[in-house]
């Protein structure tokens, strides 16, 4: 409920913000609607006029996962001709502003941003999707099409990985910490799910549900020492996959990292994988395959210059990486393509809601995207 | 197995020692367990207090906090008024959890955190509200934006939540340890218990079972006396049945004896009426007077109660009447005089008693008056010492010194006579006279 009522304040602070400017264009689906599943057969649009088929990405940092999107997009655009421009605004909001009107300005016809400050940024995308381009966001609104992972989803994975293990490998017993995500709050469905699956486990006792004061391996480290002075032995530690990283370390720096605790965290980050694979404490992380939703993300983008309907939005499913299925998930994200055109395969990743084309773009989601919404 | 009386006492001493083994076993687990229960209840106390402290402590931070955001948000002052109240509960509680919180390295780096955490929320609190007093909306908005009050305040719950769940953890294992005691209580209670009725039961048992094997021991003597007394009569009926068959049998010996012995005198007497010869006539009628003797013992014998004893004073005056009467019949004309006191005597004494007084009253009527008429006197009485004395005494002609007058078969057959009952005999000249004297033993043996 929390998190909801977070959302129509940003929903409420966008209107006041686009009310403020002068309205060049509609301002789109702005209350929330629940979308139908994207109907492929959906009848053709008439194709976009005066862009260039250019597939721009602003990408708010570096991260790993943000390179994954990258590569995909990369990997789209080579594959249906487009040219592909990228610009990292190295997590500054206002540099991302000004890349992206600079893409507005040069009229590319496909782009897809990772925002930085989403309220900031958002009068530049609403002008984007105006000039008839496919606007593609990752998470928050407006967009032509949203990618978002179901967040209750993704902590609810990891949540049941944990609780599996602590039945079957720790006697129904374990000290947990939950290492949380203040600063982005639309992350909050991820541990209140995985609340929810420890809730199964009467044994689990949660001994430290804290946000470290950054969200990356220092940060996790920091809050993990401090966590061990009030509870020197912990069992399980749950959290995004940087933070958990960090707190392994600070584990191993206080010589209490067992092989048989369960670490466990979200994002499939490279120096998790490859924790899993030393079969170590490091037990799984649930991966939202950048890569592959980048890689769709082209596609849609291609789709639209050519005058197709393509989903208002798409979930990207969340999977438990474990020691048994690393192997397969590392040959799909190297090769998106392949999963993306196996639709069987491309299931197991993706799920598409809505309809939308260059003729419909008025009814493009300004509204924070959940198909967790009901 | 019968049980003796040295096993009950002996059993009754061990089970009673058992019991009180058991009695001390008991009361001894009982203070033991006791005391180590105040000590639970010490510690129990102590945590449940640290936890109250700590639960104090993290509701009075929630409850400034929830002061001050609704002061921020509604900017009115009526918000603050648990404000101040919670800050001063929470300093309080700070300082007891310092004091109650168990000392050590690690406990201390706990408290200095949460002394630091807890002093840092509240300036932080303090400083936006202060703001918000100020009318500086934005910058008491950018202090709440940063999260840092929240953060301080997981960090706070964080340690607060550690010391609750350690508290509770105390709390449970000493629960569980009273829960242990008590079991342990209970145990030994109901065993000691169980000890003591099995104690209790044995003794009883021991003590019944004496009793009841005394009870059918007496039972058994008593038939066994009835029994007995019963065997008694009939033995002594038979043995009464076996004495006077026996009885009989010796009174029809004696009876056949008597007319045996009074067949050959008979036989004797008529072949001394045969015989010319004068000394022969006498020697037999002497032979006929000594088995008349002895069949007149034998006629008393089988007359009498008792065959082992024969009545000398009876006896004897029969004796003496069969010898006068014979002495008479051969033309003697002396007189018999006898005193006999009562005497009882061994059948065989009395045979050669009575033919010890036959030999020498025939003498005394032969030799003492061969001319002429005299007396011949007879005694039987007892003497001290338990001898008693007969003595056949006559006013005759008195012994000579010359050679024995008739056989001296007589003498012969007196001394052996008196030797065989251990007498002593004498003759003494008593006047002109003579004294036959036989002394003997007169105690009844046997």
């Amino acid at each position: 409920m929390r998190a909801w009522r977070s959302v129509l304040t940003v929903l409420a602070l966008l209107q006041g913000i686009s009310g403020l400017e002068a309205q060049q264009g509609p301002s789109g689906l702005t209350k929330p609607v629940v979308l139908p599943l994207f109907d492929p057969a959906k009848q053709r649009c008439n194709l976009p006029t005066d862009l260039g088929k250019v597939l721009a990405f602003a990408q708010d940092n570096e991260r790993k996962f943000m390179q994954g999107v990258a590569r995909g997009l990369q990997l789209a655009a080579d594959d249906r001709g487009l040219e592909y421009r990228r610009a990292q605004a190295a997590n500054d909001p206002a540099r991302m502003v000004e890349q992206v009107r600079g893409f507005l300005e040069a009229k590319v016809g496909a782009l897809v941003v990772a925002p930085v400050d989403p309220l900031s940024l958002a009068p530049a995308l609403q002008q984007i999707i105006w000039s008839g381009a496919y606007v593609g966001t990752v998470v928050p609104p407006p967009a032509t099409t949203i990618l978002n992972a179901p967040q209750y989803l993704t902590g609810k994975v990891l949540g049941d990985e944990a609780a599996r293990y602590i039945k079957t490998r720790l006697n129904g017993k374990a000290r947990v910490v939950l290492l949380t995500h203040d600063s982005l709050q639309f992350l909050a469905p991820r541990f209140t799910a995985i609340r929810d699956s420890l809730k199964s486990v009467p044994g689990a006792v949660i001994v430290a549900d804290i946000s470290p004061l950054t969200v990356d391996e220092a940060g996790g480290a920091s809050m993990m020492r401090t966590i061990l002075l009030a509870n020197p032995d912990i069992d399980v530690v749950l959290g995004a996959d940087t933070v958990v990283l960090g707190a392994l370390a600070a584990l191993r720096e206080a010589g209490k990292a067992r092989d048989s605790q369960f670490f466990g965290g979200i994002d499939g980050e490279p120096a998790a994988v490859e924790e899993i694979k030393r079969g170590g404490p490091y037990k799984a992380s649930v991966s939202l395959a950048s890569p592959i939703f980048g890689y769709a993300m082209g596609q849609l983008a291609a789709d639209w210059l050519e005058g197709k309907s393509i989903p208002q939005a798409m979930d990207i499913l969340p999977k438990a990486l474990t020691l048994q299925n690393l192997a397969q998930y590392e040959i799909d994200t190297t090769h998106p393509a392949s999963v993306y055109r196996d639709a069987r395969r491309r299931d197991e990743y993706l799920k598409m809601y809505g309809n939308i084309c260059y003729d419909t773009r008025d009814q493009y989601l300004n509204f924070p995207w959940s198909s967790e919404r009901r | 197995m019968p049980i003796s009386s040295r096993f009950v006492i002996g059993s009754s001493i061990m089970l009673l020692a058992i019991g009180f083994v058991t009695l001390l076993g008991i009361v001894g687990s009982t203070a033991w367990l006791g005391e180590k229960s105040n000590s639970y209840f010490e510690q129990s106390n102590r945590s449940r207090a640290l936890r109250v402290s700590a639960v104090e402590l993290r509701s009075a931070l929630q409850s400034a906090e929830s002061s001050q955001r609704g002061y921020l948000v509604g900017g009115n002052e009526i918000y603050l008024a648990p404000y101040d109240a919670a800050k001063a509960e929470a300093r309080t509680q700070l300082d007891r959890l310092k004091q109650l919180l168990p000392p050590s390295a690690q406990n201390q780096t706990v408290l200095d955190r949460v002394s630091r955490v807890v002093t840092e929320k509240l300036a932080e609190m303090d400083r936006t509200i202060a703001l918000k007093s100020d009318l500086q909306e934005s910058q008491a908005s950018a202090v709440f934006r940063s999260n840092r009050g929240k953060a301080l305040m997981d960090e706070a719950n964080l340690f607060l939540s550690s010391i609750i769940r350690q508290a509770d953890d105390r709390l449970e294992t000493l629960l569980n340890e009273q829960r242990r005691n008590a079991t342990l209580l209970r145990l030994a209670t109901i065993i000691g218990g169980l000890v003591i009725v099995l104690v209790v039961g044995g003794a009883t048992a021991t003590v019944f079972r004496y009793a009841w094997e005394i009870s059918r021991a007496r039972n058994e003597l008593n038939v066994l006396n009835q029994t007995l007394e019963e065997r008694v009569v009939r033995r002594t009926a038979q043995l009464a049945e076996a004495r006077d068959r026996a009885e009989l049998l010796v009174a029809e010996v004696n009876h056949r004896v008597a007319n045996s012995l009074s067949l050959v005198a008979s036989l004797v007497r008529l072949q001394s009426n045969l015989i010319t010869d004068q000394s022969s006539k006498e020697a037999l009628k002497e032979t006929e007077a000594r088995i008349l003797a002895v069949a007149s013992v034998h006629k008393r014998l089988y007359s009498g109660d008792d065959a082992r004893y024969v009545d000398l004073q009876e006896y004897l005056s029969s004796v003496l009447d069969n010898v006068e009467a014979s002495m008479r019949g051969q033309g003697h004309v002396a007189s018999l005089r006898y005193e006999l006191e009562p005497l009882k005597l061994k059948t065989d004494s009395s045979i050669n008693i009575g033919v010890i007084v036959t030999e020498w009253v025939t003498n005394a009527f032969k030799y003492a008056y061969p001319d002429k008429p005299g007396e011949v006197r007879v005694r039987l009485r007892r003497l001290a010492h338990g001898k008693a004395e007969l003595s056949v005494e006559d006013d005759g002609v008195g012994r000579a010194d010359g050679p024995a007058k008739g056989t001296g078969l007589g003498t012969r057959i007196v001394n052996a006579m008196a030797r065989s009952i251990g007498g002593d005999v004498e003759y003494v000249a008593a006047g002109s006279g003579t004294v036959a004297r036989l002394a003997f033993s007169a105690v009844l043996e046997g």
